[in-house]
């Protein structure tokens, strides 16, 4: 079986290609008068740079955690450029007709084609290119329901008194080392409203993609649901393949008012590096969504790339009746580790979270769940599931459970359950008996194991996940 | 490091004797630790800042008071005698106190005070506990008080064992058991501390258990009031053998315990149960840590507790299967029960696994009992607060049926039953 592993170790990363576009980069390294020229470069209000200021120097003063099951060499934050962006994005192009061919080229071959004639209807587009966003797809149609979906950068052009009413609520801009790191130096990213009652026409989606070497991408994501709003939205990344590591760190805050609904959805697939370990990115992310009285946010990540995975998209229930859900398969090979999982914080009375975890291990890859569920004093009636599945395949892999409990209400229940086991000889054994071939039964098992989370997903992502999966697991056994 | 620390860096300083070497080493990595905050990932919810500055005397025999120590009926136990964490003597059946000299042993079975075993039982000291504990390590440096148990190969000593240690005087002590079971040897071993008064007390034991070798063991760390006490249990299994735990716990102002279980050999069997009950205001902080490091090991874990009102449990559930431990079957489960709004439980089961044809799983909970099944017992005539103590207690009863030793767990039931009972009541 280990040869065949080999194989699926090698196997191609498919988004691994650089594309040829000129870019204006910031030197390396990092000191204010960096953040400075990212906030006049975007433009921005004084009080924007003021906050991005404050965030730095907190950052300077916080110690990098080192909690997380992982190990990697430290990261050198003065190595790094903060800044890069197409050369023709600089004189902001009015329509895609004047957006650089190369840059379309870059998503065509990506599978995600900008024209909006040639799209998956139904789905609004933001593409941001290393510290840029190229493009936001059906913006007009969403604006006729009063719907705003638009770069970060402009939204704090446009509509300063939202974006400062919310950014930095749910993930204070001293939350943690990467997401202070994050508030000094952020780029872009995408901003959502949802008016109240709209029910927003179309899913919205946003595809990062870091091109320039020895960058950083710093994307900032901010979700606002008004009452009774409803609002399905999907992230993707690649990168290209270097024997360098990147560092990727991104804040997303979800704001879920009154009765409103965010369904947030991550196929997350960066270069995770050779079979070697070497190259990859470095993918350290802050995720949290605040839930108001019956409001419901629901996570769901596909991960299978990332040299390093650091990410713990959370819920905090603060109204009554609210809900989280996290819904999680997490695959790692090579020499991939990935430290995930969710944090679940019930305030509100009568909240309910429920956690599926589905990790799979090949290679000499390690695959941590680490979680937390928090039931504070006034979560009366409260209510939490969790079930962490770990698959092996190998055994040169790992995999671990770190879930925490907290409970100071009696009134709240909390269950976790966690396994481990294998690939069976027998469930293999069947498969093969009625025909299929090892690799197919492999897949056909490991699909199953994940089906949980799978059908969470928007259909078209859950297409891509299952691809993906298939991929990956390509020629693990022969 | 604390001021609390600091005296022990300084108390140990000053202590000479065969295990010297030993002591050194464990010296040199006690000064190596941080003291822990609420960041060390080890004591994230047992907050040390009681002890931190306090300045204990330490236990001399002159605080001994020369009241019995109770028996557990129907067990007809051989009792190492320790007061303050002071050897006493040996006492069979209540009778008073006998030097070890003038003890008469079963076959089979030989124990010597710590400081008599030079060299010779040597090999056990530091084996089976790992040297991440910290008060481990203050044990390492201080403990001069303390016993070898040695049970010959091949030999069965039917009587139950009993080590006893009664806290009665606001003092400082440390006392350790090395108990190492010979090849194809039986016994029973009873770890019993107890006592509520303002002292800070260490008590670890190591067994060691050779191939094909059955040991019963119980920890009962039943202390109270204003006693801080830090403990530990650590075993290392051999080929076979067969090991069947129980933990009983109260809490106190602070009160830790540290369970290992190493596998060392392989087909070795261990069968864990803990049950903590925690009156109003205590605090009670189980840390187990199960080490598969060879193939074809057995464990199952099961930890069960009631925690009052204004209590808090913590709990941490650690099972390791190293990269060669295949074929292990390894499982833990912790449920838990909230009386009051104002208690607080935090548990954390851990799963870290290396290899791949294993069978491993965790489950924990945190609840209340049910309401349709107080609504059943009602309807049957029971009146609900009596219902309601039947389930809670029912809970945990479950585990203490389970104790092989019959006379031990009817002595429990009762003591826990009135625990509970009055904890209700409050």
């Amino acid at each position: 079986m280990s040869d065949q592993l080999d194989q699926a170790i090698a196997r191609k990363y498919d988004a691994g290609f650089v594309s040829d576009i000129e870019s204006d980069t910031f030197p390396i390294g990092l000191d204010e008068s960096v953040i400075e020229r990212i906030s006049a470069m975007k433009n921005e209000p004084e009080w924007m740079l003021e906050w991005r200021l404050q965030a730095f120097r907190s950052w300077l003063k916080m110690k990098e955690p080192d909690w997380a099951h992982l190990g990697y060499d430290p990261i050198d934050y003065q190595s790094i450029s903060y800044y890069s962006a197409p050369k023709s994005m600089k004189d902001k192009p009015k329509s895609l007709d004047e957006v650089d061919p190369e840059l379309l080229r870059t998503y065509e071959k990506l599978g995600i084609p900008l024209h909006e004639q040639e799209m998956l209807a139904g789905v609004a587009v933001d593409a941001v290119f290393d510290s840029v966003s190229v493009v936001t797809t059906f913006r007009e149609k969403l604006e006729e329901a009063g719907v705003i979906f638009c770069p970060i950068s402009e939204a704090i052009q446009k509509y300063p008194e939202l974006v400062k009413k919310y950014i930095g609520s749910v993930v204070p801009k001293t939350d943690n080392f990467f997401a202070a790191l994050n508030c000094a130096v952020f780029t872009d990213g995408s901003f959502v409203y949802i008016p109240k009652g709209v029910r927003c026409p179309m899913e919205l989606s946003t595809y990062f993609r870091i091109n320039e070497l020895n960058t950083g991408q710093f994307e900032r994501t901010l979700i606002v649901a008004d009452e009774g709003s409803y609002v399905s939205y999907l992230e993707g990344c690649t990168a290209p393949q270097r024997d360098e590591n990147q560092l990727h760190a991104a804040v997303v805050e979800l704001v879920a008012l009154d009765d409103a609904e965010i369904k947030y959805s991550t196929v997350q697939n960066w270069y995770p590096g050779d079979e070697n370990g070497k190259g990859g990115i470095y993918n350290f992310v802050t995720k949290r969504g605040v839930c108001e009285k019956n409001a419901k946010i629901s996570w769901t990540q596909v991960e299978t790339g990332s040299a390093i995975t650091w990410k713990y998209p959370s819920c905090i229930l603060r109204g009554d009746n609210s809900v989280g859900e996290f819904y999680s398969v997490a695959l790692t090979r090579g020499r991939q580790q990935a430290d995930t999982g969710t944090k679940m914080i019930h305030l509100g009375k009568n909240t309910k979270s429920t956690i599926i975890s589905k990790g799979i291990s090949a290679g000499n890859s390690s695959n941590a769940y680490r979680g937390l569920v928090k039931m504070g004093p006034g979560a009366d009636g409260a209510r939490n599931f969790t079930e962490c599945d770990s698959l092996l395949i190998g055994d040169k892999c790992a995999a671990h459970t770190f879930p925490y409990i907290e409970s100071s209400n009696p009134s709240a229940i909390v269950e976790h359950e966690a396994t481990t086991s294998k690939v069976s000889d027998d469930q293999l054994f069947l498969c093969q008996q009625r025909g299929l071939d090892e690799e197919k039964a492999i897949s056909m098992i490991v699909n199953g194991f994940c089906k949980e989370v799978f059908k969470e997903l928007p259909m078209e992502f859950a297409v891509e996940a299952g691809k993906l999966l298939e991929i990956s697991l390509e020629g693990s056994v022969g | 490091m604390s001021e609390w620390l600091a005296s022990v860096v300084d108390r140990a300083e000053r202590v000479d004797d065969w295990l010297s070497p030993a002591r050194q080493q464990a010296l040199q990595r006690l000064l190596e630790q941080r003291w822990p905050t609420r960041r060390t990932e080890a004591w994230r919810y047992t907050s040390l800042h009681t002890l931190e500055k306090l300045q204990l005397p330490l236990a001399s025999a002159a605080e001994n008071s020369t009241s019995e120590i109770p028996v557990i009926d129907g067990l007809q136990s051989l009792d190492f005698v320790f007061e303050n964490g002071q050897f006493v003597g040996v006492a069979e059946a209540g009778h008073k106190p006998q030097p070890l000299e003038q003890a008469r042993l079963p076959n089979g079975l030989s124990v010597h005070a710590l400081l008599d075993s030079a060299n010779t039982e040597l090999s056990a000291f530091n084996k089976a506990k790992p040297s991440h504990h910290l008060f481990g390590l203050v044990n390492d440096v201080l403990a001069q008080q303390g016993l070898v148990i040695h049970i010959k190969a091949g030999a069965t000593v039917a009587q139950p064992i009993r080590v006893v240690n009664r806290l009665s005087a606001d003092v400082e002590s440390h006392h350790r058991v090395l108990v190492v079971v010979g090849e194809g040897a039986k016994a029973t071993v009873i770890e019993h501390g107890f006592g509520s008064c303002a002292s800070v007390s260490t008590a670890f034991a190591e067994f060691t258990l050779a191939a094909n070798s059955q040991l019963e063991h119980y920890r009962f760390a039943l202390h109270g009031g204003e006693a801080q006490f830090f403990g530990g249990s650590h075993f290392n299994l051999g080929e076979h053998a067969r090991l069947n735990s129980t933990v009983v716990g109260y809490g106190s102002q602070i009160s830790r315990l540290d369970i290992d279980l190493n596998h060392v050999g392989e087909h070795a069997y261990a069968k864990m149960n803990a049950v903590y009950l925690l009156a109003p205001k205590e605090h009670f902080d189980l840390h187990t840590s199960i080490e598969h490091m060879v193939p074809n090991g057995t464990t199952e874990e099961n930890a069960r507790g009631i925690v009052g009102d204004k209590a808090r449990a913590v709990f941490n559930g650690r099972i390791h299967i190293h990269r060669d431990a295949q074929k292990t079957l390894a499982e833990l489960n912790n449920r838990n029960l909230l009386l009051s709004r104002g208690g607080h439980i935090a548990t954390k089961p851990e799963l870290e696994i290396y290899a791949d044809d294993v069978q491993c799983a965790h489950g924990a909970t945190v609840a209340e009992i049910a309401e349709k099944e107080l609504y059943y017992l009602q309807t049957r005539g029971i009146p609900r607060s009596q219902a309601l103590v039947m389930l809670n207690f029912g809970f945990i009863q479950e585990l203490v049926n389970q104790m092989p030793n019959k006379a031990i767990s009817e002595w429990l039931a009762p003591q826990l039953r009135e625990r509970f009972t009055a904890m209700e009541q409050k």
